[in-house]
């Protein structure tokens, strides 16, 4: 075996399941799938987002019945979304406001859940996937004891698992933005076990729909032939709302280009959409409040455009194939939930602190203010007009910010390109390396040609040492643990280095931030080992040691630092 | 020939045989006026005030009877005590629209027999209890919520009796049944820091939810000011800043907590601006003054923003402090925590450092610095600081002169065969002619256990009996001749040791005292508390059966908030599977931690 090389993990007779390799193989089969749940307790245009899932599952089990349980606010964009067969509503609100008043309508609260818990369990579910990322979905899988879990779920015994290598990779770039690539609609898909050949989001506007959001325009004064542009004003949190001033000034814009401007939103976007609307003057008409989510997608659907934060309508605007301008700061970020489809266009601030964290109380948003009205109206005609010439040069003007064009490389896999040539960042280098690195090992993609990087190498040149020297000890742990009468004292001794070597990835990865996607994902894996066997957690932990020693290979190859030299090789930082 | 008397008697007498023989025996005298009205309808004056409406008694009746069940209603009463009787229209019109128990209390048994003579209470009489003349309060049955109130017109009635009896039956009620979460606020340092503590223990134990808010770890910073050097001025500007810090940060536990009463000791950092806002959120104030209100005047600016001021003296304390608060007023001494200050077996090392015939623990304040000197003859050990380097204490002090913690105060306690027990007194030379107040000390010593001469104070009587309990000098040469006597009766100091230990844990723990202190709070505020949002336990839901919630509802004692965090908190200690009611709950504690708790905030 060659310095430097990787070993393959040995083979034992430990009968180890398939699926618990870390390459995402798809699980063993247990007989047919017959019934699938698919857990997604977030807002609409998450739920949209599933939608390609649900294509790759109806693809890969085409007789199967796929229940999608929602929250019962958002539920409703489930009835235009294809491949549901049902659809479970759960009324949040009402739990949260029964814990809230507590004593025996907690009790009442604790009855509610028992008997959602006692109706899906009667289901008898073969597989489910859970799309919410968060300790009470986790808690909550655990609850319904299916058998084949994949994202967050909770052991018997209390402890949060991440079950699929790409919910793990998921979970790990939710912690590491600034490098995240992947798309979440991407995350979904690989976790169904295949990927989404769709493309774009997919949602049925019902003729009903049509016919009334045809009523409202109407009624506003916007006429079948009119060419107009939608504005989504509101936004979830304060700090992804671009201010009601640059709306306005944008809108006025529009008009003088010869658009009618039509703001949507909900009922309490209302006061919002009239004062922007009332800025901007008669060509713009506030639908705020006037449509429900059928009639949304109608509306849309008669854009030139849509022009709007990272929001719910965003999603609903790609899934009806309208063109999108995507005004992107504070945490949104283009690369995971960008428009899923092909050329829309991402505009997102240069802010050095963005993408932020997703619960960051930002006292001074002035990420906001890089995104300048003149601009996006700008890219809003030239998208209209198909113009990626124009947005090209536009992209070369508006820096700090960039703009964005999105699209999907070979394997369909989501990617925003960027436009005009910006200068690539440490992050972006960091970014594309991880995603090759990722899908080398995780799927078996070969790694692209390199792309170098005026980065410090060194720290993944450490991890993928020590994650060989663990690959080493966890190989003679699991050689050890088969034979007839194992030593118990080499097995300790060998379960205290592994531990060693674990805590030096630890802090490796923290005291080398650029390494910490890959310690953390080795983390993640490791949390989700299971069972009492010491030769198969043996081998497990072989795999995951491998893996992680690929990855770090792959991150110092593609961004081509030095040759590691032989001496760098000795640095073990757990001795 | 059957009356209504008889009628009425022969109905109590099946219910409360003793009480319709008290009234059978009763002359109704000349201040008791029957009456009727144009109407028919019977009415009774006393001395001049009428007990019910002089023209329509029913119709007053009904209007009260539809007000009293609202409130009933208000705070979920299952029971209610009514402090007057009168004629009965009142609690007729009341039996007929509650139906859950009714106890009247009329402390006269003329009026008892007046409204037997004037009217038929059969049915009413067969429905109700009567308790009358003079007797206790009753407890609340378990599981009964109870409203005392009150029928007006017998509060007006000269002498205050009504007034009275409704006083004790409402801290009666108090005493069972209401839980509350109470916020016990400490000072920073000082004698009264570790009472904080003890009360704070007392009411966990009589079933409150209890949060001790320790404010001791500033005290170091407070003493870090010094390090600015601030002349005098500038010196109460940065105190003064500092208070304002703590007490914004008690309110804001305050809002955090959202406690039924706070129970600020004396000398806790909380000044009038958060005690205000405090009061504006509904929570009552509780100051527990344990210090001497001549001495420590900082009761002048404060009192008047509390709602109830507990002192540990009485007549000339309350005058002053009436003065300046409209705060209820109430005495409450000192006393000792069981669980702290108790007999303890010494090996022979401890005996030999801390024992010895004589000894005194405590700060050297003027009196006792120039009394002490009398006993250094003695096997005489002197404990604590502030003695001073030329008092001619050096043979006797201890540990030169540091100051001794608790626990070392009760081994000295309990390793000393006579205790002196000498008030602080900052300009008399020896006993206080005029003191008042009982010292901690005392209730401590008597709880260990240990022997005392202690100095004559006013308040010392009804706690303890002196020569019996407690040995009590009115000077310091009593005391010395004290001391030498109980030296050599060995027997007699045990005795006398004994029996102030058996009257302590008897009368002065520190769980009567809370006892006393919420039967006022309670009492004067019960139905402002029985309004207010219950914290619901585990008892109060829980219910018998063999089903896994039950299962695991039953491991909780009755008492345990039936809240998130403390069902979630209880499964960070255990092993094994999580069964489905405590992943369920488990389940509830992680939705409220992503949805509510920013909704909360």
């Amino acid at each position: 075996m060659s310095r430097g090389a990787v070993p393959e993990a040995p083979e034992f007779t430990s009968g180890a399941d398939a699926h618990r390799s870390t390459a995402a193989k798809p699980p063993r089969a247990r007989g047919r799938i017959r019934k699938i749940l698919i857990v997604n307790l977030t807002r609409f245009g998450d739920l949209l987002q599933t939608s390609p899932a649900i294509a790759a599952l109806k693809r890969q089990h085409p007789d199967a019945a796929i229940t999608l349980m929602a929250e019962k606010n958002f539920a409703d964009v489930c009835d235009g979304i294809p491949g549901i067969d049902h659809v479970y509503r759960v009324e949040l609100d009402r739990l949260g406001n029964r814990i809230l008043e507590g004593g025996s309508q907690l009790l009442e609260a604790y009855r509610t859940v028992e008997h959602v818990i006692a109706e899906l369990r009667a289901e008898h579910f073969d597989l489910a996937l859970n799309f919410s990322s968060s300790r009470m979905s986790a808690v909550f899988m655990g609850l319904l004891g299916i058998d084949d879990v994949r994202g967050w779920s909770m052991t018997p015994d209390g402890l949060r698992v991440i079950r699929h290598p790409w919910a793990r990779l998921f979970a790990t770039m939710c912690l590491h933005r600034r490098y995240a690539t992947f798309n979440l609609v991407d995350y979904y898909c690989a976790m169904t076990g295949g990927l989404a050949d769709t493309r774009r989001l997919a949602y049925t506007v019902a003729p009903a729909a049509t016919a009334k959001a045809a009523t409202v325009l109407s009624e506003l004064g916007i006429g079948d032939d009119q060419r107009f542009v939608a504005l989504q004003l509101g936004a979830s949190r304060a700090i992804r709302q671009w201010p009601e001033g640059s709306f306005a000034a944008l809108g006025t814009t529009l008009v003088a280009a010869g658009f009618r401007i039509v703001i949507i939103g909900g009922g309490s976007d209302r006061p919002l959409g009239d004062r922007v609307a009332a800025e901007i003057g008669a060509a713009a008409v506030n639908t705020c409040g006037k449509t429900g989510v059928g009639e949304l997608g109608a509306v849309l659907m008669r854009a030139a455009a849509l022009v709007t934060g990272d929001t719910g309508p965003m999603h609903m605007a790609v899934a009806v194939g309208t063109p999108v301008v995507g005004l992107f700061f504070g945490p949104a970020s283009p690369f995971d939930t960008g428009p899923y489809a092909a050329d829309h266009v991402v505009v997102q601030t240069g802010a050095p602190c963005a993408p932020c964290d997703h619960n960051v109380t930002c006292l001074d948003p002035f990420c906001r203010d890089q995104l300048a009205p003149e601009a996006i109206a700008a890219a809003v005609v030239a998208r209209v007009g198909n113009d990626w010439n124009a947005i090209e040069a536009l992209a070369r003007n508006v820096a700090p910010a960039r703009i964005y064009r999105t699209g999907f490389d070979r394997e369909g896999r989501f990617v925003s390109t960027p436009l005009g040539s910006p200068i690539r960042r440490r992050e972006d280098a960091l970014r594309d390396g991880y995603r090759a690195s990722f899908l080398h090992v995780l799927e078996g993609v070969p790694l692209p040609a390199p792309m170098p990087a005026a980065l410090d190498l060194t720290p993944f040149a450490t991890v993928a040492q020590l994650a060989r020297d663990g690959l080493a000890h966890a190989a003679q742990l699991a050689k050890l643990a088969q034979a007839k009468q194992p030593r118990i004292a080499d097995l300790e001794r060998l379960g205290r280095e592994l531990d060693g070597l674990d805590r030096a990835l630890k802090e490796h990865g923290g005291m080398h931030p650029d390494t910490s996607p890959l310690t953390q994902m080795f983390t993640f894996g490791k949390e989700n080992l299971e069972g009492d066997d010491v030769a198969t957690l043996a081998v497990e932990t072989a795999r995951l040691y491998r893996d992680l020693a690929r990855c770090a290979d792959d991150m110092v190859v593609l961004l081509g630092g030095a040759q590691r030299k032989e001496e760098e090789n000795d640095a073990r930082l757990h001795q | 020939m059957s009356t209504p008397r008889s009628d009425n008697l022969a109905v109590l007498a099946t219910r409360a045989p003793a009480l319709a023989t008290a009234i059978a025996a009763v002359v109704i005298p000349p201040t008791h006026q029957l009456a009727t009205t144009a109407g028919g309808a019977r009415t009774l004056t006393i001395g001049g005030v009428p007990l019910q409406h002089l023209v329509d008694p029913v119709g007053e009746a009904v209007r009260w009877a539809r007000a009293t069940v609202e409130r009933l209603e208000a705070v979920a009463a299952t029971r209610v005590v009514i402090v007057g009787l009168g004629l009965g229209y009142h609690v007729e019109a009341l039996a007929e629209r509650f139906t859950g128990a009714i106890v009247v209390v009329e402390p006269d048994l003329a009026v008892l027999a007046a409204a037997c003579e004037a009217r038929d209470l059969t049915q009413l009489l067969g429905r109700i209890v009567i308790v009358g003349g003079d007797a206790a309060p009753a407890d609340t049955p378990a599981g009964e919520r109870v409203l005392v109130v009150a029928h007006a017109p017998a509060l007006v009635i000269a002498g205050g009796a009504y007034r009275r009896v409704l006083q004790a039956w409402q801290s009666q009620a108090a005493r069972s049944g209401l839980r509350l979460k109470v916020l016990v606020v400490t000072p920073l340092y000082g004698g009264s820091w570790p009472i904080a503590g003890y009360a704070a223990r007392a009411l966990t134990e009589l079933g409150h939810e209890t949060h001790l808010l320790d404010l001791a770890p500033f005290h170091d910073a407070f003493l870090g000011l010094d390090r600015f050097g601030a002349r005098r001025s500038n010196r109460r500007v940065l105190e003064s800043g500092f208070c304002d810090v703590m007490s914004a940060g008690v309110a804001a536990t305050v809002d955090a907590v959202e406690p039924d009463l706070v129970l600020a000791l004396a000398q806790a950092p909380l000044g009038p601006t958060a005690l205000d806002a405090i009061g504006k959120r509904g929570v009552l104030r509780a100051l527990w003054f344990v210090e001497d209100f001549r001495v420590m005047t900082s009761w002048r600016d404060l009192a008047k923003h509390y709602d109830y001021v507990f002192t540990i003296q009485t007549e000339a304390c309350h005058e002053a402090m009436a003065q300046v608060t409209d705060a209820r007023l109430a005495y409450l001494p000192c006393g000792f925590d069981p669980r702290v200050h108790r007999p303890l077996a010494l090996d022979r090392a401890e005996q030999a450092e801390l024992g010895s015939a004589v000894s005194f623990v405590g700060a050297g304040y003027r009196n006792r610095r120039l009394s002490f000197r009398r006993f250094v003859d003695l096997d005489f050990k002197l404990w604590g600081s502030d003695w001073g380097a030329a008092e001619g204490f050096g043979r006797v002090l201890q540990r030169n002169g540091t100051r001794i913690d608790t626990d070392d105060s009760v081994k000295i306690f309990n390793a000393s065969k006579v205790n002196l027990n000498l008030h602080s007194s900052t300009y008399h030379e020896g006993v206080d002619p005029r003191g008042d107040f009982v010292n901690p000390r005392t209730f401590e010593l008597a709880g260990s256990g240990a022997f005392q001469v202690v100095d004559r104070r006013e308040l010392l009587p009804p706690i303890f009996t002196a020569d019996r309990e407690l040995a009590v000098a009115t000077s310091i040469p009593e005391m010395r001749a004290l001391t030498e006597h109980y030296l050599a009766h060995d027997d007699e100091r045990l005795a006398v040791a004994a029996r102030a230990r058996t009257r302590a844990l008897a009368e002065h723990t520190y769980t009567r005292r809370m006892e006393d202190m919420l039967a006022t709070v309670i009492g004067a505020a019960q139905e402002r508390l029985l309004s207010r949002r219950r914290t619901v336990t585990v008892g109060d839901v829980a219910r018998a059966g063999d089903g896994e919630l039950e299962r695991f509802l039953a491991r909780f004692d009755a008492t345990t908030p039936f809240t998130l965090d403390r069902l979630a908190a209880s499964l960070t200690k255990r092993e094994g599977a999580l069964s489905e009611p405590e992943a369920i709950f488990l389940f509830l504690h992680q939705f409220d931690e992503l949805y509510l708790r920013e909704h909360r905030a």
